[in-house]
Formats: structure tokens, C-alpha cells, sequence
């Protein structure tokens, strides 16, 4: 999402063309407060009912649209058709066994929605309202499915609970019918439609302890039987997996009581099933409660400090602090961080430098360069443009504006909105006196930044034309230096609209 | 994922210990069978035995009979060094246990016969020691430990539940009378005390024999060692116990009638059981411990043994077995004695299962943490973990530091206070229900433990969000609040959507509902719950005048507000959305957790409420109806209380800009646009992280004159005014883009540029005029 082209080169332009395009995007942005865009896209929460509805059949038309949805809503009613089956036989059996079975199904229901879900957020865009994009609706969905799944394992506990006390008796008759065609459904499902999101997060999430017996089992076996390694020795799928064992835990419920009427069976087998319900779900809902509660993934962790790391040695870098990485969806990960420089250090370097080398594992990331004690007139920002080879290199830059006095005291603080580390170091290079602050000329082929150094000599002679320090810059010299027009000439009209709205 | 998992198998498998290969152990396990099967037999018979000879006697006859086989073989006194006093002492407490122990086991035995105690008395010191660790202590040794500790369980629990043993009705018709002595009198009070059948405190006690077995066995190491070999220890102990046991026999032999007809009848069957269960298994066990190593011993050993004894209990009744047996009974009621049932053959199996996994050796190697790859390419692990992670603090100092961070904050004090009533209610509730036999209360009583669970999980979350921002959490934990707002909201719609289905179910087929208890218990209830919503109520208000103290919400809280009424109006629903604003005037993006609780408390007491009404109904007016319309009402109002809740959370956690910020946050930008030297701005992310905080990230452009810094603050002055304070904003001018250019050309990319390039020369010249 780091728009690293060429965004904006209106400077470029000639000055007419340049305030047309200003006034077009201003028009964009002062329209009526988000209603513009609100026509265009869908938030699910209104107001009011009657549009929710509207909307939702909307998007409904909209997801319906497309041929692959259509798969999935025929699934869609098959389970609930078989749900309502299975439900009517739970009610004759009196069985809690067949109950807690049956919650599966349910899940696949929602699971077939979350996919839905999914396919709905592909074909949207981000929204004013929703900037990040629908991705989290997805995070949102399977959190929710999976929770409340395990709320209906706790119900099911506590409903054996109570038939401990009190054993009903259970008819057999249609007990075995519903279990078979219960895992009929649930095996179709699941391993015939694609769902994405959920299988994205049964690989990402930790094993659940029924995954981790199977694999120990399973592990054994092949030291048994080797040739079996390559199909029970990857990963099992939980779902297939709960569902194969609720099966055979009916299995043997109905073997009981048919034999010898043991009764309580059905209720050990639901809590049985209750329990796998809770260990299968358990890790999903604990990886996308993670994702929706804004955290660092700790896979990436090691690389994001690397990456840190990297960023504090750059010149002129003095800390990185406020650092906040996390996941958008499932996958893409966002981040903000603030960086302190130097008082002499180039801002618009370090910024690309920093994007640059965090962009390749953030996408959507916003760095904010702050300066200690800026208000304080510098020499070196005043002779700074002069002393480029080409003008438009760091263009512009010459106007300098010097602070209002009268504002610096109480706008220093906002600077940082969140309050500084006390480890902080202080400021090496806030000096009061303007005089310390010219130090003895540095030529700058003694800078110790050779990586970035790719324009060569080229800032040599202006550097020591000019007298002043300007180490950093020369060390940030880019490979462009030699033709800034022609990557300032790249810029399509068009391009410029991607910060519209 | 093939290699990972070969190199595991690789390094758990094959340089694990080495195992002598069976073949050169093959007489010691032959003479292990042939052991277990005599024991096993002995076992049998001392049961047959034990119907007509008294506990105690039978144990003092065992330790006598055994001391003097030992003192024959083993000459404890003239060999080895003299018995100092102090270890004599030692060596009585010893004999003292050892006798306790076989007086339990050997009274589990008449109450469980002899196959179920084989099952649960026999079992060796490695499988009872890693089933307490993997139980007790959180390093278990992997899944398979895990897995034998519940096969252990379950084989007991189906012991205890699937064993319909017919005798035992008959045993539990026992006069009181017929207990021969003062100890198995107190036995059966106590076990009739617990509640149980005589099979069922059977079996509990002998798993607590069990227990004590080991820990005794495993605690008389030491001395053992110290007396010089355990062979020597156990002659020396038997010989004392049987002392000890000596008076306590004269003592019942004068004061009571003996039921045997001859003692001399008896001598041959107790010479085999002496010979089979004190003596031979003894000196077996010590020789297979140390030639087959302790885990396999045991594993062979109680398979064996479980097996020759469901053999026997199958053949026990035969005819065939007569003339093993040596009591020639007249047989009258011996054939229905503790039979094979389906649930022992279960169990059997199980404790066969569980045994040779327990006491499988474990492989320590593998729970060794990666530490990383050493320059060859093997993988180095860290085996110390385990070690240092033993410094946890002490369960009541825990107690104690929660509890005190608990009292601490408001929000969390309210919840364990209410929790505290609730739960204590909930308890009076189930001892009555208990106490009464009442079916309804005591699933009354369960109904409201599962609505704790609520609490306590606002509980937990009231906690986190006071803790300190992590790597992980670099926000802080103030998000987990709105996660458990959202979870209780799911947890009210399902109990919604039961008690929906439920009254439905009733509508069509309204039962018949027994009154008389009902009206107290939903009183008591709505008391407890009406103090529920005083303290949450209390507590909305709180934190809504905390709300609107802080500087900027203060402006804008009518915003949110205006909002709500404009909501009201139009919303099909007001009624609800009344009971979700009333008490949270202006505060939408507050503390959801709380509000999730409130709502909680609210639709216990509409249940409440709505029992007493129909209680009063159907009393009344004899309207059964009334029962499943009113929870019908009560579904429909809990559902539409909470849609608010999850609605609002919903946003917070899908990143949604804050409603009650959209317009000012409009503003705000529109005023970013205004400020001198700002082009544009892209990107524009606001959202809310928790209850108190709202971040934001911008990108602005802006022109190349002007001092980054000075924009910061005017934008960040200006978005702070707007309702965000954490907020970082990038300020990018040409050069950035230039740079980044520069940066990020790779071969495509300069492909790209010089194709567009060529295809747009006529804007090169408006650059070279910058």
C-alpha cells in the first residue's frame, strides 16, 4: 500500500495545471462528510433497519453474482436442511451426544458463511469508513463462528452436567442414521468447498491436543508401518479430524446402549465430544482474537527487530520508538513507527530510507520523523539546497520559513503524541548555541555509509565548496542524482488520483 | 514436512536408551508369567479365603507365615551389621504402614473381588509415579503420557460407572451386625457415609491404597538402603508387623466366634498364597527389576497379571477349577460373585493400554527447546528449560497478588464482588437442592454457574487491560475489554437463542411445571441481581462522567448524543436501544466489558422477573401458556438489548472510524487541507484501539519550503482536537518520492520507467523548469 511511485509531482507541472488538479481533489475531499463515498460503499451497520436490509441484499446480489458463490450457497441450504434433520433427531433420540454433533454441523454453517464472507471482501475496496479495507470482516467471522461454537460446547457441559444427575433414557433408533449423515455432510463440506479463510488458519494456529495425540499415534504407527508416512504423517486437518472422532465416539455410544443400555454413555460421549470441540477451536480463536486484538504476530518478530535494528544504524537515525506492527487480515501486515533523527539529518532521506526497508515486510505503513528542538534556526537547512549538484534534487527546499517564536513553547509537546520511553537517550545533537553547531569541515568521502553512497563523488565538491557539514546528506545520495527530471517527468495524470478517496 | 517429521522419529527413536533385545530376557519374562499367574491364583483364593477368616487374622497369618520363610532364607539377624535402636524405630513405623497398607487392600478385596482388585491394587511404582506427574505437574512428557494418564481415568471411572455388579446390591444388604470388628465397621460407616455403593468405595479405596503403596514404597527407599538391601528390610518388617498385629488378634479371636470349622484345612491354602503373593512375587520382581529394567518389568508384569486374571475370573466358577480351588464350598450363591460385566472387560483393557504406556521410558530428549543451528547444520537444543523453570511464585501468594490487583480498580471490584454474591448464592442454591432432592434447584443451580463464567471472563478481561504494553501488545492491552464485550454479547445471543428454542418447544407442548419451589428461588434471584444492576448501573455512570472529564470529549459528547436520539427515533426498535443508552448517556465507545456484564445481570433479572410472572400466573389462573410466552419475551428482549453492544464492538474491531468522532475527524482533515503548504493527504487511517484510545495515521504532502516539523504539530494539534491522541503522521515532500525512486528501481522497475518515459516526453520539459 506504500505508494512508493511517484505520487505527487505537481511540482513538476506548470503552476495553472497544478492548482486545478489542488482545487479538483479539494472539491473530493470537502464533499458532504463521507456521504460521497458512503453511496458507493456498503458498511453493514446502519442506522436504521430498513437500509441494513437494503444493503444487505445489495451485497448479497453483489456476492451472488459471481458463479463460485453459487457452490457455496447450495451447500449452504443443503446444511441447513440437514441441520434441521439433525435437530429433529436429537429431539427424538433425547440424545446429548447427537446434540453436541450436531453443533459441527452448525459450524460448518458458519464456516460456509465465513467463506461467503470471504469472497465478499475480495470484491470490495477500502472505504472511508473501513480505510483498512474489509479485510478483518473475514478475522472478525471466524473469531465469532469459533466462539460460538465453544459456547455451545459449554452448553452442552452443562447440560450433561445436569443429565448426570439425571440420566434420561435414549432411543437408538435413529441415532446411527444421524451420525452417519452428519459426517457425510460435514466430510462434503469440508472437502469440497474452498474455504480459505479457515483453512489459513487451521494451518497458522498451534495444534489443537487432538492434532498433537493424532500426530504422537500416528507417529508410532509408522514406525510400524513405514509406508503409511506420507498419509498420517502431515498435518491433520482439526476439522476432519473432530469430525472422524465425534463420529466414532457416537460409534461406540450407540454399540453400548444397544448392547447393554448403558445410558450414561451418550452423556461420557458428549462431554467427550464438548471437550475435542473446545480443544479444536481453542487455537483458531485464540490465533484471530490475536489478529482482531491489534498484536504483533510473533512469527514476524524476529524480523521486525532485525529490520529495526537496521533502521536505527542508518546516519542520522538517533531512536525508533512507538513501534506499532499488526495484522490488517489475515496475512498483510500494517505499522506505524516514529523515528527520531538528528537536527542536521535530512528528513525526507531517512523517511525513504526507513520506508524503505520496512515496506518489504509492512505494507501499509506510516513513519513519522520528529526532531528535538527544531524550532531553532540551523545553518545548515538555510545553505542546503546550494549545495546539490542539480537544483531539483532537493528543490525548494531554500524557502525556509523561520519559526514563529510565539508558538514553539506549547507546540512542542503535541510533537509526540504518546509519551517518550524514559530510556530514552537524550538528544546528542541539541545544542543551545547556534555556534557549536558548525563543526570543522568533513569531507565526505571519510563517511562510513559506503551502502548507501551510490551516486559516487558526486556531492564532493559541493560539500566542500560550500563549507558547511553535510555528511548525512551525501551519505543518502541516491543513484537518481544524475537525472531527477526524468523520474519527476513519470508522473501520469492518473496516478495522482490514488490518494483520492 | 516429511524430513521434519523423519528427523524427530530419528532423533526421538533411535538414540533414545538402547533396549536389550527380548531374546536373551526370554526366561526371565517366562518366569515373570509363571509369577504373575501364581499371584494371581493366590490373589483368587485369599479371596475365598477371606469370607471365612478374619481380615486381620488373614493378615497377621500372611506376615507371620512370610516372616519366618524369610528369617530362613535371609537370616536377617546373623548376617549383615546390627540393627542400631534408632532403626529399629524406623523399622517398626515401616512395618506399621506395610500392615496398614495390606489391611486396606486386602478389605478392597472382599468388597471389589479378586479381578477388580487386581486391576486397580497392581500396578507398579513407575506407571503410578508418571501418572501423578503428567496429573499434577505441567511437565508431563508429551501427548502419549498425557493419553495413558487418561486411559488410567477413564478405566477407573468406567470401574465406577459401567460395572454393574449384581452382588454388590446383595453385599449392601449387610446388617450391620454381620461386620466382624471395630475396623470393618468404621470402613463401612465411612464408605456408607460417602454415599456410595460398597463396590464403589471399593474401588476409591483401593486407589488410595494404591497411592499409598507407592508414595510409602517410594519413601522406604532410603531405608532400605540404610538397613542394607531391601530383602533384608522386608523380612525384618514382616517379622514386626506380624508382632504388632499379635495382640490385636489374641484380642479378637478371644472376644469373638471364629466362623472356620478346621484350621487345618486351611494350611495348604495358605501356604500357597504365602508362598505365591508375599514370598515368590517378592524375589521375582527384585530379579526382573534389575535384569529387564524397571519400565519393562512393570510393563510385562501388570499385563501378565491383568490377563491370567481375567482368565481366572472367567474359569473361577467352573467346574473344572474345583479341584484348584482348595475350598470345596457348598456352592450356593459363589457362581453370581463378582462376574465378568462389559464394563471390567472395558477397564481391562484400558489399564492394559495405560500400563505400557506409563510405563513406557520417556524420552526427555525431545522437550529440549531449539536453540538454534550449530555451523555443521545439526539443530542444538536446550535442555535446561525445565530446570529453571521450576521458580514460580506459591499458589496463596498468587491468591493474594490477584486479589489485591482485583480490589484495586473499580470496574474489576464491582465484577468479584457480584461474582462473589452470585456465587454463593448459586451454592446455598445447589446444598438446598441437594439437601431436598430437588431436581429443579439443583439444575437451577448449574444454570447459574454457567452464567457465572460470564462474570468471571469480565473478570479476567477487567484484569488484562491494566497490564502493561508488551512487544506482542504494543498498544497496550485495552483492546482485550472490547474482545470480551464482543464475547459476551455472543454468549447472551446463544443463551437467547436456547431459551428461544426452548419456548418454543414448550409452546407446542406446555409441560407441566411444579410451583411450589419456583417462586423463593426466582426471588432470591431477582434480589441478587437487582443488587447486580445497582453496582453496574453505578458503575456506567462512573465511567461515563470519567468519560466526559477528560479535556476533549467534553465538547462533543453531545455529538454522540444527538446522534443517539437521532437513532431513537427512527430505530424499529426503542425500547432496547433505551435499556442500552439510559445508562450510558454520550458514552458509546465505553468500556464494553462492563456494559457486556451490565447486560448479563440485565437479562438474568428480566429471567427472574419473567418466572415470577408466570409463576404467578399459572397459580393463579392455571395459565401454563403464560410460562413459555414469557421466555419467549424475555429471548426477544435479551436479543435486542445486545445488538447494540455487538454492534459497537464490532467496529472497534473491525478498525472502523469512531462514529462519535466521524464528523470533527471531517473536520479535521479539511482543516489539514488548509494548512499553509499542504498539497494533499493520503491514506488516512483513524480507528479506535481501546476505550480510551483512538490512533490514527496519516500521510501528508506537502511542498517542498516548508518545515516538516512545523506541519507535524499544526496536524497533530489539530487531529488531537478531533478526538485522536495517538497519532503518526508522514510527511512526505518531492524529494521523498525521488528518493524512494532512487531506492526502489530494480530491473522492472526501470524497465517500466523508461517505457513511460518515452511515451510521456512532454512533461520532461515542466520538470526541468522545477
Amino acid at each position: 500500500m506504500v505508494a512508493v511511485d511517484v505520487i505527487n509531482f505537481q511540482d513538476s507541472d506548470t503552476p495553472l495545471h497544478r492548482k486545478k488538479q489542488e482545487t479538483d481533489t479539494y472539491v473530493l475531499w470537502s464533499g458532504p462528510p463521507w456521504t460521497l463515498t458512503e453511496q458507493g460503499t456498503i458498511h453493514p451497520f446502519r442506522k436504521t433497519h430498513k437500509s441494513f436490509l437494503g444493503k444487505f441484499v445489495q451485497e448479497f446480489n453483489l456476492v451472488a453474482s459471481d458463479r463460485r458463490s453459487w457452490k457455496i450457497l447450495l451447500f449452504g441450504v443443503m446444511n441447513v436442511i440437514c441441520t434441521a434433520c439433525l435437530l429433529m433427531w436429537c429431539n427424538s433420540t433425547n440424545s446429548m451426544a447427537l446434540t453436541a454433533y450436531t453443533y459441527l454441523t452448525i459450524f460448518d454453517l458458519f464456516s460456509l458463511i465465513t467463506c461467503l464472507m470471504s469472497s465478499w471482501v475480495t470484491m470490495k475496496k477500502p472505504s472511508q469508513l473501513f480505510s483498512f479495507g474489509f479485510e478483518r470482516f473475514e478475522v472478525l467471522a471466524v473469531f465469532a463462528s469459533t466462539v460460538l461454537v465453544q459456547l455451545g460446547a459449554l452448553f452442552i457441559l452443562k447440560e450433561s452436567v445436569e443429565r448426570f444427575v439425571e440420566q434420561p433414557e435414549v432411543h437408538t433408533g435413529r441415532l446411527l442414521v444421524g451420525t452417519f449423515v452428519a459426517l457425510f455432510f460435514n466430510l462434503l463440506t469440508l472437502l469440497s468447498v474452498k474455504n480459505k479463510p479457515f483453512v489459513y488458519v487451521s494451518e497458522a494456529a498451534s495444534t489443537s491436543w487432538l492434532q498433537e495425540h493424532v500426530a504422537d499415534l500416528s507417529r508410532s504407527l509408522c514406525g510400524i508401518v513405514p509406508a503409511l508416512s506420507s498419509f498420517l504423517l502431515p498435518r491433520m486437518n482439526p476439522f476432519v479430524l473432530i469430525n472422524l472422532a465425534g463420529a466414532f465416539a457416537l460409534g461406540i455410544t450407540y454399540m453400548l446402549i444397544e448392547i447393554n443400555n448403558y445410558n450414561a454413555v451418550d452423556t461420557a460421549s458428549a462431554v467427550a465430544i464438548a471437550l475435542m470441540t473446545f480443544g479444536t477451536m481453542y487455537p483458531m480463536s485464540v490465533y484471530s482474537g490475536k489478529v482482531l486484538l491489534q498484536t504483533t504476530p510473533s512469527h514476524v518478530i524476529g524480523q521486525l527487530d532485525k529490520l529495526l535494528r537496521e533502521v536505527s544504524t542508518l546516519d542520522g537515525v538517533l531512536e525508533v520508538r512507538n513501534e506499532h506492527f499488526w495484522t490488517v487480515g489475515f496475512g498483510s501486515l500494517a505499522g506505524s513507527v516514529h523515528v527520531r533523527i538528528r537536527r542536521d539529518a535530512n528528513e525526507q532521506m531517512v523517511l525513504a530510507h526507513v520506508t524503505n526497508r520496512l515496506h518489504t515486510l509492512v505494507s501499509t505503513l506510516t513513519v513519522q520523523i520528529f526532531k528535538d528542538d527544531w524550532t531553532r534556526p540551523s545553518l545548515v537547512s538555510g545553505v542546503l539546497p546550494a549545495a546539490t549538484l542539480s537544483a531539483s534534487d532537493y528543490g525548494g527546499a531554500s524557502g525556509f520559513l523561520p519559526p514563529a517564536s510565539s508558538k514553539q513553547a506549547e507546540e512542542l509537546d503535541p510533537l509526540t503524541s504518546t509519551p517518550t520511553k524514559p530510556s530514552s537517550p537524550p538528544p546528542e545533537f541539541a545544542f543551545n548555541t547556534p555556534g557549536k553547531n558548525i563543526q570543522p569541515v568533513v569531507l565526505p568521502s571519510t563517511h562510513q555509509h559506503r551502502p548507501y553512497n551510490l551516486g559516487g563523488g558526486l556531492g564532493v565538491g559541493a560539500g566542500l565548496g560550500m563549507g558547511a557539514r553535510l555528511p548525512s546528506v551525501q551519505g543518502y545520495r541516491t543513484s537518481f542524482s544524475a537525472a531527477p527530471h526524468r523520474y519527476g517527468s513519470n508522473l501520469l495524470p492518473s496516478q495522482t488520483s490514488q490518494y483520492r478517496p | 514436512m516429511d524430513d521434519k517429521y523423519s528427523s524427530n522419529v530419528i532423533s526421538g527413536g533411535k538414540l533414545g536408551r538402547v533396549e536389550v533385545p527380548n531374546a536373551r530376557l526370554t526366561r526371565y519374562i517366562v518366569l515373570l508369567l509363571l509369577t504373575k499367574m501364581l499371584k494371581a491364583l493366590g490373589i483368587f483364593e485369599s479371596y475365598d479365603l477371606l469370607k471365612v477368616v478374619h481380615i486381620v487374622q488373614f493378615v497377621f497369618i500372611l506376615k507371620l507365615g512370610c516372616a519366618v520363610i524369610l528369617l530362613f532364607f535371609q537370616k536377617p539377624f546373623s548376617t549383615g551389621k546390627m540393627v542400631a535402636k534408632r532403626q529399629w524405630i524406623k523399622i517398626l513405623k515401616h512395618a506399621v504402614i506395610s500392615s496398614i497398607i495390606s489391611l486396606l487392600g486386602f478389605f478392597g478385596l472382599t468388597l471389589c473381588g479378586p479381578l477388580r482388585t487386581l486391576l486397580l491394587f497392581e500396578h507398579s511404582d513407575v506407571v503410578v509415579i508418571s501418572l501423578l506427574s503428567v496429573l499434577f505437574t505441567s511437565s508431563g512428557g508429551g501427548p502419549s503420557k498425557t493419553r495413558g494418564a487418561a486411559f488410567f481415568i477413564i478405566a477407573v471411572i468406567c470401574l465406577l460407572l459401567f460395572d454393574n455388579d449384581d452382588l454388590m446390591a446383595k453385599m449392601a444388604e449387610h446388617p450391620e451386625g454381620h461386620h466382624d470388628s471395630a475396623l470393618t465397621h468404621a470402613l463401612y460407616t465411612g464408605i456408607a457415609f460417602l454415599g456410595v455403593a460398597d463396590h464403589k468405595g471399593g474401588v476409591v479405596l483401593l486407589v488410595l491404597a494404591l497411592c499409598l503403596k507407592v508414595a510409602f514404597s517410594t519413601h522406604s527407599r532410603k531405608l532400605s538402603v540404610e538397613i542394607g538391601g531391601a530383602k533384608r528390610l522386608y523380612a525384618l518388617s514382616s517379622l514386626v508387623s506380624a508382632m504388632v498385629l499379635l495382640p490385636w488378634v489374641t484380642v479378637l479371636s478371644a472376644t469373638t466366634e471364629s466362623k472356620v470349622e478346621s484350621w487345618s484345612g486351611l494350611i495348604m491354602p495358605f501356604v500357597m498364597i504365602i508362598f505365591s503373593v508375599m514370598i515368590l512375587d517378592f524375589y521375582v520382581e527384585s530379579i526382573c527389576t534389575a535384569k529387564l529394567e524397571a519400565p519393562r518389568s512393570a510393563r510385562y508384569g501388570s499385563i501378565f497379571l491383568f490377563l491370567s486374571g481375567l482368565l481366572l475370573a472367567n474359569f473361577w466358577t467352573h467346574p473344572l477349577t474345583d479341584q484348584l480351588r482348595a475350598m470345596s464350598k457348598p456352592g450356593q450363591q459363589a457362581s453370581t460373585e463378582h462376574v465378568l460385566s462389559g464394563g471390567v472387560l472395558v477397564s481391562a483393557c484400558f489399564f492394559i493400554l495405560s500400563d505400557s504406556i506409563l510405563s513406557s521410558p520417556s524420552k526427555k530428549g525431545q522437550k529440549g527447546t531449539l536453540v538454534g543451528y550449530s555451523p555443521e547444520g545439526i539443530p542444538l537444543y536446550n535442555l535446561m528449560g525445565d530446570a529453571l523453570q521450576h521458580s514460580s511464585q506459591s499458589l496463596p501468594r498468587f491468591i493474594k497478588d490477584s486479589l489485591k490487583q482485583i480490589l484495586e480498580e473499580y470496574d474489576s471490584r464491582q465484577i468479584f464482588y457480584f461474582l462473589c454474591l452470585n456465587l454463593a448464592f448459586t451454592f446455598v442454591e445447589l446444598f438446598y437442592g441437594v439437601w431436598t432432592n430437588s431436581l429443579g434447584l439443583i439444575s437451577d443451580g448449574f444454570h447459574m454457574l454457567f452464567d457465572c463464567s460470564a462474570l468471571v471472563l469480565g473478570l479476567f478481561a477487567a484484569l488484562m487491560t491494566r497490564w502493561k504494553a508488551t512487544r506482542i501488545y504494543s498498544y497496550g492491552y485495552g483492546r482485550v475489554e472490547i474482545l470480551s464485550g464482543f464475547i459476551n454479547g455472543l454468549f447472551l445471543m446463544v443463551i437467547a437463542f436456547f431459551v428461544f428454542v426452548e419456548s418454543i418447544s414448550r409452546l407446542i407442548d406446555p409441560p407441566n411445571i411444579n410451583t411450589v419451589m419456583l417462586a423463593p428461588v426466582s426471588v432470591g434471584g431477582l434480589i441478587v441481581n437487582l443488587v447486580g444492576i445497582c453496582a453496574f448501573s453505578h458503575a456506567h455512570s462512573h465511567g461515563a462522567s470519567k468519560g466526559s472529564c477528560s479535556g476533549h470529549e467534553h465538547g462533543h459528547s453531545h455529538h454522540g448524543h444527538g446522534h443517539g436520539e437521532h437513532g431513537h427515533s427512527h430505530g424499529g426498535h426503542g425500547h432496547s436501544h433505551g435499556h442500552g443508552h439510559s445508562h450510558s448517556p454520550g458514552g458509546r465507545g465505553m468500556n464494553a466489558n462492563m456494559r457486556g456484564v451490565f447486560l448479563h445481570v440485565l437479562a438474568d433479572t428480566l429471567g427472574s422477573v419473567g418466572v415470577i410472572i408466570s409463576t404467578v400466573l399459572i397459580s393463579q389462573f392455571g395459565w401454563l401458556i403464560a410460562d413459555p410466552i414469557c421466555s419467549l419475551f424475555i429471548a426477544t428482549l435479551i436479543f435486542l438489548s445486545v445488538i447494540p453492544l455487538l454492534k459497537d464492538a464490532c467496529e472497534v474491531l473491525l478498525l472502523r472510524i469512531p462514529p462519535e468522532h466521524e464528523k470533527d475527524l471531517n473536520f479535521a482533515l479539511e482543516k489539514v487541507q488548509k494548512i499553509e503548504g499542504v498539497l494533499s493527504y493520503r491514506d488516512p487511517h483513524f480507528w479506535r484501539h481501546s476505550a480510551n484510545v483512538v490512533a490514527g495515521t496519516v500521510h501528508l504532502q506537502i511542498m517542498s519550503d516548508v518545515v516538516e516539523q512545523r506541519v507535524i504539530q499544526q496536524v497533530t494539534a489539530v487531529l488531537k482536537d478531533a478526538g485522536v491522541n495517538n497519532l503518526t503522521v508522514q510527511v512526505e515532500k518531492e524529494a521523498y518520492f525521488q528518493h524512494m525512486s532512487g531506492l526502489s528501481t530494480g530491473f522492472h522497475e526501470v524497465l517500466a520507467m523508461t517505457q513511460q518515459m518515452e511515451s510521456m516526453k512532454y512533461y520532461k520539459d515542466g520538470t526541468c523548469i522545477m
